[in-house]
């Protein structure tokens, strides 16, 4: 069994490769930083419930940029420029000067509210991809013991992802069995009801167990197996900070 | 070793008293066994123990608590952690780790440890439970009874001088059941531990407990030795209602005792019987050469075989052996890798809305996850309306399950035989031609499981469909089903009419007919209409 680098080498690579892109500002290099992150992910995560949330955030990241892009076009100040084609414009009150509902879409407001989306979109999926490499338990193992109701409640929060995607496919079935379609907007209502209140029992199932074992109690914490820092995680981490530094 | 003295519990935004000045006395190494119908605040009472009630939940507290001379009130859980070991309910929820080793080490480094001892320990319990095999697994991917038993491992890693669990074998099959409860029985007996468990299935534990707790909902309890509480409790194993339908003076809590008194008694030996199912000309369910696999791992191995209408088909088989797969693939859920699977000539998987809802209805093996409405009123108006019935029809089907649901109340407010049994009337209400149902009696008492067998056998006879379950629960195969279809390793070793299946095998034979055996009888029920037979 190869051993799976030290929980914190991919949360720093991503934290500087997020920085990095946000700094860069530039679309190019939010589509590479996804390409990037995307081939990582598929070669070096574990074939563990954790591995799978990386696929559910790049759906979400396609259907943020969509929405974003559409509001984009349709609502906000005009940037002039070549006219790809033209809504019917809202008539709007004489107080918002400035601000127009429909109206000539242009390439350059097209362009803008994708590069836009983009750059969110990849900080999404950059996420995504730490919490899918990276096992929450084991990062609860190696987070300092003096912060740990912080730490608790990270690791509550880290691996809610994971378990809101087994539980996802899990109640779609179940509801395709009820006979209902598990497409559209309602059904994805259907589906947050169960979701939400299913990932919070678990999360305070969690919370309680962690309490019961003990966690917190001894201000210090014994290892029974060293996590050792090696030197591919510093590997690791120093090509995410060399990004980090051209940007 | 754990006292309670008058202690009362009452959830917060709730009027009803959990538990009303209790007081009890549980010595070191006693095995105690709490009883009671479902919500009537058994997992209170354990959870009690080590404090997560209230520290974790709120509510008040009056009367104190102490485990070892230590008060709950003072010491919060986590202080506890080295004197009570706890397993909840649903062990996957509690795993704090990984892989089964850094599962089994997660208290001992909270506790900071040393290395040496935690290396020793972990050996140690590894070896007890034997889940040495099992040590670098991910525990996801566990059956139900490993988890289970990594679960009571990474408890008894602590050497906790308290074990607290509650419904450890709802999960597991009865062989696997069996060897959960003789590891517990030897701890108790060799190393003094003191064990509370919290069940549904007695006839898995009645015979090692010491002392029994039983609650009865409303604040009230009893207290006393197992044979005591057995000869008047309503809850009780077959084996009890056998020595009371026999007029028997003792209750026998042991298939030994009770065969001891019962031949005593000089019961008839009825003739052979040859039961066989009648034959049928054009079956319901048709598989041919079934094979499903999920990564890596073979599920289903090519499997065939038929069922027919008025068939009421119960699938057994051990943990992991294949057969919540293969109800998925008649359901239509799973897709197949291999093979054919038609319901009345239709391929399941392209089944959906309304045809889907008439010809099969599916209860999972977690009921809730078919639920999503606000009350338990939305959820039937929305059954009635997607089925076309009349309004109030799916109310009315489930007030024949159960009484007394409060239509207001939120699904997740209610017990669990009351959500398995809203689920239930959902489904029906569209009066599917086939039904299926996965573990239906995880959670249940014994008046709900009562109840689910008087439903499943009316809709099977009365309508003349067909029930598909998947069960551990060996009583409720005895008194329900037709036929049984076993499975090991995705392939079926034993198909035949459920007497024929049942007593064929020593591990899964009901209780009474562990008692009569060589007589063939399997209820209660069973013995007395054959001795009534006998005399008249």
């Amino acid at each position: 069994m190869k051993k799976p680098p030290h929980p914190y080498t991919w949360w720093i690579w991503s934290l500087a490769i997020a920085i990095s892109v946000v700094r860069f500002n530039n679309p190019y290099c939010a589509i590479a930083a996804i390409a990037l992150v995307g081939f990582v992910v598929m070669s070096q995560r574990e074939d563990a419930p954790w591995g799978k949330s990386f696929n559910w955030t790049l759906k979400i990241a396609i259907w943020i940029l969509t929405v974003r892009t559409l509001i984009g076009v349709t609502i906000g100040v005009p940037i002039p420029g070549t006219t790809i084609f033209t809504l019917p414009r809202m008539p709007l009150p004489d107080w918002m000067p400035g601000i127009r509902v429909g109206g000539a879409v242009t390439a350059e407001r097209l362009a803008s509210a994708l590069s836009e989306g983009l750059i969110i979109c990849a900080i999404i999926v950059i996420f995504g991809a730490a919490s899918s490499l990276t096992s929450p338990h084991r990062l609860l193992r190696v987070l300092p013991v003096h912060i740990y109701e912080f730490a608790t409640a990270v690791v509550i929060a880290t691996s809610v992802l994971p378990q809101l995607v087994t539980s996802v496919a899990r109640i779609r079935q179940a509801q395709r069995l009820r006979g209902q379609s598990t497409k559209g907007i309602s059904s994805y209502r259907r589906l947050a009801i169960p979701l939400l209140e299913e990932s919070l029992a678990r999360s305070l199932d969690l919370a309680a167990a962690m309490d019961a074992r003990g966690y917190g109690v001894s201000r210090k914490r014994s290892r029974y197996r060293p996590i050792n820092w090696q030197l591919r995680d510093t590997a690791i981490a120093a090509s995410g900070l060399l990004i980090l530094a051209l940007s | 070793m754990i006292s309670f003295s008058n202690v009362s519990l009452v959830y917060p935004n709730s009027t009803t008293t959990v538990l009303e000045n209790l007081s009890l006395e549980i010595a070191e190494g006693e095995l105690v066994l709490v009883i009671g119908p479902t919500g009537s605040g058994k997992s209170s009472l354990l959870r009690l123990i080590n404090g997560l009630v209230p520290h974790h939940t709120g509510g008040i507290l009056a009367g104190e608590i102490r485990v070892d001379g230590l008060s709950t009130r003072e010491v919060k859980p986590g202080g506890l952690a080295h004197l009570i070991g706890i397993v909840g309910q649903n062990p996957l929820n509690g795993f704090v780790a990984d892989r089964v080793e850094e599962e089994l080490a997660f208290a001992m480094e909270a506790l900071n440890l040393a290395p040496d001892v935690m290396r020793r320990r972990v050996e140690e319990v590894l070896d007890l439970l034997s889940l040495a095999p099992l040590r670098s697994r991910i525990i996801a991917t566990l059956s139900g009874g490993e988890q289970q038993r990594v679960a009571i491992a990474s408890a008894l890693v602590m050497h906790p001088k308290v074990l607290v669990l509650d419904e450890p074998t709802s999960a597991l099959d009865p062989i696997a059941a069996e060897e959960v409860l003789s590891i517990l029985h030897r701890l108790v007996h060799d190393l003094g531990l003191t064990v509370v468990i919290a069940e549904h299935k007695l006839e898995r534990v009645i015979g090692f407990a010491d002392r029994i707790i039983h609650i009865n909902g409303d604040g009230k309890t009893i207290i006393g030795n197992a044979t005591e509480v057995m000869k008047i409790s309503e809850i009780a194993p077959p084996i009890v209602h056998l020595s009371r339908a026999l007029g028997l003076q003792e209750v026998g809590l042991s298939v030994r005792d009770m065969r001891r008194m019962v031949q005593e008694m000089h019961l008839p030996n009825p003739p052979d019987l040859k039961i066989s199912l009648p034959p049928h000309e054009k079956p319901a369910i048709d598989i041919k050469n079934l094979t499903l696999s999920y990564v890596g791992h073979v599920a289903l191995d090519s499997l065939s075989t038929s069922i027919y209408d008025n068939e009421i088909v119960a699938v057994m088989g051990r943990n992991g052996a294949g057969k919540s797969s293969l109800l998925r693939s008649i359901a239509g859920v799973s897709k197949i890798d291999k093979g054919e699977v038609t319901v009345y000539d239709t391929d399941p998987i392209t089944l959906a809305g309304k045809f889907r809802r008439e010809l099969i209805g599916y209860i999972p093996q977690e009921p809730s996850d078919l639920l999503y409405g606000q009350s338990v009123m939305q959820e039937c108006e929305q059954a009635d309306k997607d089925n076309q019935v009349m309004a109030g029809t799916t109310f009315e089907v489930l007030n024949q399950l159960v009484v007394g649901i409060n239509p207001q109340a939120h699904p997740r407010d209610l017990s669990e035989g009351q959500r398995l049994a809203l689920a239930l009337s959902l489904v029906l209400s569209a009066n599917p031609q086939v039904l299926i149902l996965d573990e239906p009696t995880r959670g249940l008492d014994y008046e709900a499981k009562k109840s689910l067998t008087r439903i499943l056998i009316e809709f099977a006879k009365v309508f003349k469909r067909l029930v598909v379950l998947a069960t551990h629960d060996v009583e409720l195969v005895a008194e329900l089903a037709t036929r049984v279809i076993f499975i090991a390793d995705g392939d079926i070793v034993a198909d035949g009419p459920t007497i024929d299946v049942l007593l064929s095998s020593p591990a899964f034979a009901p209780q009474v007919s562990k008692v009569m055996s060589p007589r063939p009888w399997l209820t209660v029920g069973d013995v007395v209409a054959a001795l009534e037979g006998d005399s008249a």
